[in-house]
This record gives C-alpha cells, sequence and structure tokens, in this order.
C-alpha cells in the first residue's frame, strides 16, 4: 500500500504533468513492486487529510512493541482539488496496483494522464480526476513535505521545485541523532525532455556523486511524430507491428570521500498501453562492476493478474536468486476472498426468463418465423462493475522458499492491509512477521 | 616468580581445539557485525603453537585451598594462529547504502547489487602483554580481567592481501574487534565455564533464587545488632564492640545472637525435652540448609543472581573494573558483600600500572597479608566467637573480600610466647612486592597498634608451626614488620598450648577459654583507649560502597 503522502505526491507529479516512470531509477519498477513489496510489521494505523487543495496532514500510530509514530505535513503550491483524498473515494489502483503501464513521453502541452483514454479506468496510476486545467504557472510549481519520526526524534524533509517543463529538483533530507554529521542531504536534479531523462544527483553522505540516464527508442518514441501520436491507432500497419517501447539507460555512481563507485546497465521493453495484447514489461539490467546480472519478467496477464518473475546471477560469484511474484484483483467485497461473501453479480437481478412468444398472427400467415426483435442494449454497467475492484490479494515466493502474504482492500472507509511474512524452511513455526496496516483519509 | 607451562598436553587433548572453536564461533558471532560481514564467522583452524606465554606473579592477595587471588603479568609472543572463514559483500556500494536512511538513498537501480566473496583471515604473529587479576574461588568459580589492553599488536592476513584499502580496513577492524572480545568476552566464557566446572549448582541456584527471591529484602544483621547482643559464649557484648564486626569477617557474624532470641531457642528446646504442648515460634529465623551451600556467610550475602558483568569505572575514574555483581543488590542499594573485582582496585593500587593511578590520587594503599593456614585449624576456631574483633580490622577495611575469610585465629605455640621479639622479625608474608610498599600504603584505619599487633602476630605463628613441619613457607620471610613491634610483646604473653598436638576435644575447650579470655582482653583494651577503636571503624573507601 502507498502512503497516503506518496498518493499525494504522485498527484503532484500528475497535477503538475511530470511523468516520475521516465527515470533509470523506475527501469523495473513494475517487477520491483509486484516481488518486492513491502509486508507491513504490527498494527499501524494512519489518518490523513487533505484539509485543503494545497495542504495535507497524515498522521501515523505504530506498535511493534513499542509505540511509535509520525506525523507528516504537506503543502502542494498546485490546487489538489481534483484529487480524490476520501478514503472511500481513492481508486485503489492509485494505492495498491503494482503493474505499471507506460505513459506516454512528451509532456509538454499535452494531456499527460493516459488513463482517461482506456475504457477500463482502474488501471491508472493516478486518479482521473487529477487531471488538471492547465495553469499557467504549473511550470513553477512547487512541494514541500516534512515528516517527523516521534520516538526516535527522526526528521525527514523533502523540496520538490519544477523549474520548467523539463526540469525539476528535488531536496531530501534526513536529520538524525545517530547519523553522521547530525544528518544528511541528497540533491536531485531531473531533466525529462520525454524521449530521454537525465538525473544527476549529489549526497553530503561520502560525497556521493551519481548520473544516470535513460533513452527511449522504438514503438512510440521512434520517430519525431510519434510522440505526438502516441494513441497510435490511427497510423494503421507500421505502428501496429512495433507495438512496444524500447528503453535502455545507465548509472555511474563515484563517492568522492570514499573513493567508491558504482555503475550499472539497463535495457527495457514494454508494451504500450494502446497494445491490445498482453501487457508485458521485460527488462535486463548488469552491473559490469560486480558481475551481476538481473533479468525480470512482468505480465498484466487479465486485469485482475499480474504476474512476475526475477533472475538474478552473478557471473563472479556464481550466486543466483529467483523470485517470483503475483497480484490477484478481486471484485468481491474485501471480504471475499477468505470468507467468500457475496459477490456482487448476485446483488443484481436476476436476468428474467425469456417469454415464450406467440408467433403474431402476420407471421404464421407468411409462412414465416417473426422478425427477430431488437435486442435490449446491453448495460454499460457490466463494465463499470468491472473495474470496481475491491480488494487485492499479493504472493511472493523466492528461492530461499519464503512466502511473503498481503491482502488489500477497502472496508467501509477504511483502507486496510494484512500480510505474513512465511518461512517453509523452519516449518515448526513458520509466521515470521504479521501486520495489519489500517489508513483513513478525508 | 615465573610459571614453567606445560603447553604441549593441551595439544594432545583431542577435544579441546574443538572445544575451543565453538567458543570462539558463538563469541564471534554475537555481537552486531559490520555490514561488509554479510555471513557468520566461522572458526576453521585454531592453533596454540608450540610458545608458551610467560607468566608472572606480580602480587598475591589471598591464596587457600578453595580460593585465590591474585595479579600476574602475561606475555606472549609464540606462533599461535586462528584461521577464520566468513563472507564480505564486495560492492563499496552496498555496504554505504546498507547503513543509510531510505529517504535520501539515491537508489541505484543494480550498481548497488551484491556481490559476496569467502575470505579467509589468518590472525598470526599475536603479542599480548597484559596484566591479569585472577580470582577464584570454589563458590563463584574462577573470575579473570585484564587490567589492561591485552593486544600489542597482531598481524592479519588475508585473501585481500593485495589490495591496501581492504588490507587495512581488514586489519584496523579485526583489532578492534579482538580487542573487545578479550576484555568483554573473555571473562564472561571463563566465569561460565569455571562455574560449570566447579559449582554445577551454583547455576540451577541462581536462576531459581533470582526468580524466588528478587526483591525479598536482605537484611545487615550488623546494621541492626540486638539490644542485647550476646556472643556464641553467652558474653554480654558493647554496642561498640559490634560494630567493629562487619559481614566480611566471616563467621563472626553467626556468633552474634540476640539474648532474646537465645533464650526463645532454649525454651523451645526444653519443651521438646519435657513434650509440652507449647512450642514457641521463631520467627525471622534462617536454616542453614536453605542457603545450599556450606558457607555460613550465605546467610548475609544479598540473593544469588546471573552474575551480570558491569564496567564501571572506579571512582578515581581512569581503569575500567569488572563486577561480577548482584542485580538484587544494586536495587535495593545494599553494600555488595559478594565479591566483587572492585576490591581489587586497591588491590592492585600498590602497582605502578601506567592507569592512572597512583599516589596522588589520595586512595591510601593497603597490605595483603598472605593467609597461609592450614583449613581445619580455622575450623576448629570458628567458634572462638568475638576474638576475631581484634581481627576484624584487618579484614574489615577490605569488604569485598572473599566471603569466606579464614577465621583469623591468635592460636600461637607456648614456645612462641616465649620468644615473641624473634616472631617479630618476619611476620609479612608477601611474594613479589616492594619493599617500601608496607610502609607507604598503610590505611589510616589499620595504625592502632591493637591491629598491628594482631597482624602481625599471626604470620608468625603460622610460619613458626609450619616450619617445624616442613619448612614450607621458609621463604619470603624477610619484611620489617615496621611500627609494630613495641606493642606486640603484650599480646603475645597469652600463652596458649600447642593444639597442633592437642586432641580436638581439648582443643576445642582450650579455645573456648581463649575465647573469652581474648574477649575480656579486647574489652579491657578498648576501654582503655576508646578513641582509638573508634578510629579503627572505618568506613569503607567510596569504590566499596554500594552502588
Amino acid at each position: 500500500m502507498r502512503e497516503f503522502m506518496h498518493y499525494i505526491t504522485n498527484a503532484f507529479y500528475g497535477a503538475t504533468g511530470w511523468n516520475e516512470d521516465n527515470t533509470y531509477k523506475e527501469l523495473n519498477a513494475t517487477a520491483r513492486e509486484l516481488i518486492d513489496f513491502p509486508l507491513p510489521r504490527g498494527l499501524r494505523l494512519t489518518l490523513s487529510s487533505l484539509a485543503t487543495p494545497h495542504f495535507a496532514t497524515s498522521y501515523q500510530l505504530g506498535s511493534i512493541g513499542i509505540v511509535d509514530g509520525s506525523i507528516s505535513y504537506l503543502y502542494s503550491t498546485v490546487p489538489l482539488t481534483a484529487v480524490a483524498a476520501q478514503s472511500e473515494k481513492i481508486p485503489l489502483a492509485a494505492l495498491l496496483r503494482s503493474y505499471r503501464r507506460l505513459h506516454e513521453l512528451g509532456t509538454k502541452d499535452r494531456q499527460w494522464f493516459w488513463g482517461a483514454e482506456t475504457p477500463t479506468g482502474s488501471t491508472s496510476q493516478l486518479p482521473a480526476a487529477a487531471i488538471l486545467s492547465q495553469s499557467p504557472d504549473k511550470n513553477r510549481s512547487s512541494l514541500l513535505y516534512g515528516r517527523l519520526y516521534l520516538p526516535q526524534s527522526l526528521l525527514e524533509g523533502l523540496v520538490v521545485k519544477r523549474f520548467s517543463s523539463a526540469l525539476q529538483v528535488q531536496l531530501s533530507a534526513v536529520s538524525e541523532r545517530s547519523l553522521r554529521n547530525g544528518g544528511t542531504l541528497l540533491g536531485l536534479v531531473q531533466y525529462d525532455r520525454g524521449k530521454y531523462g537525465i538525473e544527476g544527483l549529489a549526497s553530503t553522505d561520502g560525497g556521493l556523486l551519481g548520473i544516470r540516464g535513460l533513452y527511449n527508442f522504438g514503438g512510440d518514441a521512434s520517430s519525431g511524430a510519434g510522440s505526438q501520436n502516441g494513441s497510435g491507432s490511427t497510423e494503421g500497419g507500421e505502428k501496429e507491428r512495433i507495438y512496444g517501447r524500447f528503453s535502455a539507460g545507465g548509472e555511474l555512481y563515484y563517492g568522492t570521500l570514499n573513493k567508491s563507485g558504482g555503475m550499472s546497465l539497463g535495457a527495457r521493453f514494454a508494451t504500450l498501453p494502446t497494445h491490445r495484447g498482453t501487457p508485458l514489461t521485460a527488462t535486463v539490467t548488469v552491473n559490469p562492476l560486480m558481475g551481476n546480472i538481473n533479468a525480470t519478467y512482468a505480465v498484466l496477464a487479465k486485469d485482475y493478474c499480474s504476474l512476475a518473475t526475477r533472475m538474478e546471477f552473478n557471473v563472479y560469484s556464481y550466486e543466483s536468486e529467483w523470485a517470483v511474484g503475483m497480484e490477484l484483483w478481486s471484485n468481491r467485497r474485501p471480504a471475499g476472498f477468505l470468507l467468500g461473501a457475496v459477490p456482487i453479480q448476485q446483488s443484481e437481478p436476476e436476468p428474467e426468463p425469456p417469454k415464450k412468444k406467440e408467433r403474431s398472427f402476420q407471421a404464421k400467415l407468411e409462412w414465416r418465423l417473426d422478425d427477430p426483435e431488437p435486442e435490449p442494449p446491453k448495460p454499460s454497467k457490466k463494465s463499470a462493475k468491472k473495474e470496481e475492484y475491491l480488494g487485492v490479494l499479493k504472493a511472493r515466493l523466492d528461492q530461499n522458499l519464503r512466502i511473503g502474504m498481503l491482502w488489500e482492500g477497502r472496508a467501509k472507509s477504511l483502507i486496510f492491509s494484512l500480510g505474513t511474512g512465511i518461512d517453509l524452511h523452519m516449518l515448526g513455526e513458520p509466521f515470521r512477521s504479521l501486520g495489519l496496516e489500517i489508513q483513513y483519509s478525508s | 616468580m615465573a610459571f614453567n607451562f606445560n603447553w604441549s598436553p593441551l595439544t594432545a587433548d583431542a577435544g579441546f581445539y574443538e572445544r575451543a572453536r565453538d567458543l570462539l564461533t558463538t563469541a564471534l558471532n554475537k555481537s552486531p557485525k559490520p555490514p561488509i560481514i554479510v555471513d557468520d564467522i566461522f572458526v576453521t583452524e585454531f592453533n596454540l603453537g608450540s610458545v608458551p606465554p610467560d607468566l608472572e606473579i606480580l602480587e598475591i592477595g589471598d591464596l587457600a585451598e578453595d580460593r585465590f587471588r591474585g595479579i600476574f603479568k602475561m606475555c606472549y609472543s609464540g606462533d599461535a594462529f586462528l584461521t577464520l572463514k566468513t563472507r564480505v559483500q564486495a560492492n563499496p556500494l552496498n555496504t554505504y547504502l546498507s547503513a543509510k536512511p531510505n529517504f535520501t538513498s539515491p537508489q541505484p537501480l543494480a550498481a548497488a547489487s551484491s556481490l559476496t566473496i569467502p575470505l579467509q583471515i589468518t590472525l598470526s604473529e599475536i603479542k599480548l602483554s597484559a596484566f591479569i587479576i585472577v580470582v577464584f574461588s570454589k563458590q563463584k568459580g574462577l573470575t579473570l580481567v585484564f587490567r589492561n589492553d591485552p593486544l600489542e599488536s597482531l598481524k592479519v592476513s588475508s585473501t585481500f592481501d593485495s589490495i591496501q584499502f581492504v588490507r587495512d580496513y581488514l586489519q584496523r577492524t579485526i583489532e578492534e574487534k579482538l580487542r573487545d572480545l578479550m576484555m568483554d568476552e573473555l571473562p564472561a566464557i571463563i566465569h561460565r565455564l569455571s562455574q560449570q566446572l566447579w559449582c554445577p549448582d551454583q547455576i540451577a541456584k541462581e536462576d531459581e533464587e533470582q526468580s524466588k527471591e528478587s526483591d525479598e529484602h536482605t537484611i545487615n544483621p550488623l546494621s541492626t545488632p540486638p539490644l542485647d547482643a550476646v556472643d556464641a559464649n553467652g558474653h554480654l557484648l558493647d554496642p561498640a564492640t559490634i560494630s567493629e564486626l562487619s559481614l566480611d569477617a566471616g563467621p563472626e557474624i553467626m556468633s552474634l545472637f540476640s539474648q532474646s532470641s537465645l533464650l526463645k531457642l532454649d525454651s523451645m528446646t526444653t519443651s521438646q525435652c519435657t513434650s509440652s504442648l507449647e512450642t514457641s515460634a521463631i520467627q525471622d529465623a534462617m536454616f542453614r540448609a536453605w542457603t545450599g551451600g556450606s558457607e555460613k556467610v550465605e546467610t548475609s550475602t544479598p540473593p544469588l543472581s546471573t552474575p551480570n558483568l558491569v564496567r564501571s569505572t572506579s571512582y578515581n575514574g581512569s581503569a575500567h573494573t569488572y563486577t561480577f555483581s548482584d542485580t538484587a543488590s544494586q536495587d535495593q542499594g545494599h553494600l555488595p558483600s559478594r565479591p566483587s573485582m572492585v576490591s581489587l582496585n586497591s588491590a592492585t593500587a600498590g602497582l605502578s600500572l601506567g592507569s592512572g593511578r597512583n599516589a596522588k590520587t589520595g586512595r591510601k594503599k593497603k597490605t595483603r597479608v598472605v593467609n597461609l593456614r592450614r583449613k581445619a585449624t580455622s575450623e576448629v576456631n570458628s567458634e572462638a566467637g568475638d576474638d576475631g574483633s581484634a581481627e576484624t580490622d584487618s579484614t574489615a577495611t577490605t569488604p569485598a573480600s572473599e566471603p569466606v575469610m579464614s577465621h583469623p585465629i591468635l592460636e600461637v605455640p607456648e614456645e612462641e610466647m616465649a620468644m615473641p621479639s624473634s616472631s617479630a622479625a618476619a611476620n609479612k608474608v608477601r611474594f613479589g612486592g616492594s619493599s617500601d610498599l608496607p610502609s607507604q600504603a598503610r590505611r589510616p584505619s589499620l595504625r592502632p597498634e591493637p591491629v598491628k599487633v594482631s597482624e602481625g602476630s599471626i604470620p608468625s605463628a603460622e610460619i613458626k608451626s609450619a616450619a617445624k613441619s616442613t619448612l614450607r613457607y621458609s621463604h619470603d620471610q624477610n619484611q620489617p614488620a615496621g611500627p609494630t613491634l613495641d606493642v606486640k610483646a603484650d599480646w603475645g604473653r597469652s600463652g596458649r598450648p600447642q593444639s597442633d598436638t592437642s586432641s580436638v576435644i581439648l582443643e576445642q575447650a582450650w579455645i573456648m577459654k581463649m575465647a573469652g579470655e581474648i574477649a575480656r582482653r579486647v574489652y579491657d583494651e578498648k576501654n582503655r583507649n576508646p578513641q582509638l577503636w573508634a578510629e579503627a571503624d572505618d568506613s569503607p573507601p567510596p569504590a566499596y560502597e554500594a552502588r
């Protein structure tokens, strides 16, 4: 479950038209979220509120043996009026869905949000309501976020400042007593031209400097006009043949104080949202210094089912790892997975049995059957209902036979997340962790 | 004095190295490891080599059949080696990120992927030089503490020797870890092992008593003496005399009874004899069987609990001391009457160990008298209650000494009494102590003459009787008695028969008589100059006080 503040930050990106997925960091985000979803531990309650369109607060109280909590505030210069912040209205997909479809390239002067184009709005990363009217000062918007963890006295701060449609600067800081020098600061400069995105970063911790970039080609990014006609349905045969987009990128880090560094290269193929077949994402990353090869494959098998696998291999140490993850959505009631509650379909009235109609006299006279009656129009409720998912079951398994299970959904106006970690190697005491997270927002 | 180690039998024991490897593996994996070490540390090879360490006795504070306390100097530069196996993280970015907050993490995609490399480390050319304090008692096991950092130098060779950065890092980290191991873990391991060896019942008892009596209020019987205190012989005791007694003086406390209690006991005994229906109940009685151990002093100790290793700074703030102390006694603020390593501060005070402990601190040093008498005689004399009141001062100033101080006796053979001056020449038995110690190391509380006399006369008696049999202790009798010579004669005049030759019954009867006489003499002596005795009642130095 994404936290409320994360959701609001995403909404801010959406409102300002920033594509946060067009960076090398998010190259394999789909598989990572399908496999490495965090499991809640202990009990955690979150009360959140988007008090005004500019201001959001969130209070969290947790208990893992000891009681801890956090207070966070967020301020955005862009009014987030259209964002659904009430927990009974938040689209669950925005909070819970792991599979990320590609966003359209090119953010300038275009409606960035692709979700409205798809008939099933449920796959949207962000609520459709987040589409904003083009505000003139959108490109100068900024966001301030602060969070204080109470018993630890740990302070987090984040400043996001948009300088132009393609340039954004993020500054994040953590202050805690136990850290060296009392805290760290990370600066991030992001430059997104649609076809490519570059990030430069600097951290006070170890004097780390880094640069990473992502270049898109093929598919909608192959030609200059491609980005303009991203929907591609009008393009015809040639566009149909290449139904995905390739991305390639790399990253390079160097710690100026500890004289150490690291790098990696990566590539991704992902189907475009307009592709009518099964959406899939495949990535390969290589770390030539450490000899690490990582391949992931994620597929949206059905709209309610996503699968992902990951393979890792190190050519120097011959160590290998694998992991699989799964996500299963249900449109039944939240308890439907386990308690077998009544599905929604049963609530609609039974279709009445077709009436045995007499052949009309006219038809009998003419020795023919009746004209087929015009069928009643199919109710569009079917598709509307289909997207109304109420819960999701996520599961993962890795080569150490550790299972992670997470069940998330909405009960009344509470969004809950119940997770457990199971270790099959220790059958005597298989449950390694158990947690429940409850979130309410208004 | 030095030891001649027979080093090879250690290696002859087939199970020894295996046990040592297991112990070391457990100890190394106990504390949290740095993020660069991603696996457990296994000890694969361990060899003590052929060169034994040099061990030198610096001082012996206490010596008997069932207990020992001493300070040693150990030097080692042998060919022992130790091989460890573990796996380390070779990606510096991975270890960099592992300790950082997630919020400001640069979140690299694959640059931080892990590469673990098996690592073999060999520690050799270990050079140790340490001052070791050893305290052994049959009840409490063996306690071994390093007074200083024992590790002098060490050679670390690993699979990464060609890489300078990694080699330096390993050398630094391992030295640090090894120091921790020596200073913190090793004393605990040895203590536990010795408890398993010598007093297996202690471990079980500690557990049950900790739960049972954790909050039971322990009473110091001497802090609130009965109003009508009598000694074992029924003589009335002066309250001032009682204050001379301390818990640490050993069996004296048993000789301190309330007269009303004795009367009650007596009535109970007679009621048993006469089959009277009325049996008076005795409150607050503690039976010897409860205490488990054979030691009577157990009754006055705080409840036993798991000895925890407390690192405390001594009052002059320079050296760390390790205290195996009761949590219960600390909680309730009682005087820790269990053996406490804190007392060894004073024992080492005479040595210039270079740890900031010197005469400037105002700490008065103390002489140690080696108590070399046999146990049998002390047991016989244990009833001789208050003859220890004169002796108490020599032991009362070491309140944290072993709980079973051998009972100080004035068992002087008759022929000794005729020539007290001969014994006066040699009354201090000292191992390796510097000759200037006794003069400068006097505590003011030891200044009173009667105390000196008693101190002086004991070893002389011992030496004489011992010399008669085997001449065991004929060495080291070269210390002058200092300022105590003149008074000694007057004390030595109390003639006594030779107890070694007499039968036990005769001895006992005689001892009873002697005890009474000594008590009387002490009482008289005290009446003669009371301020001297008041001064002798010294409060313990701050380091001994209950925390």
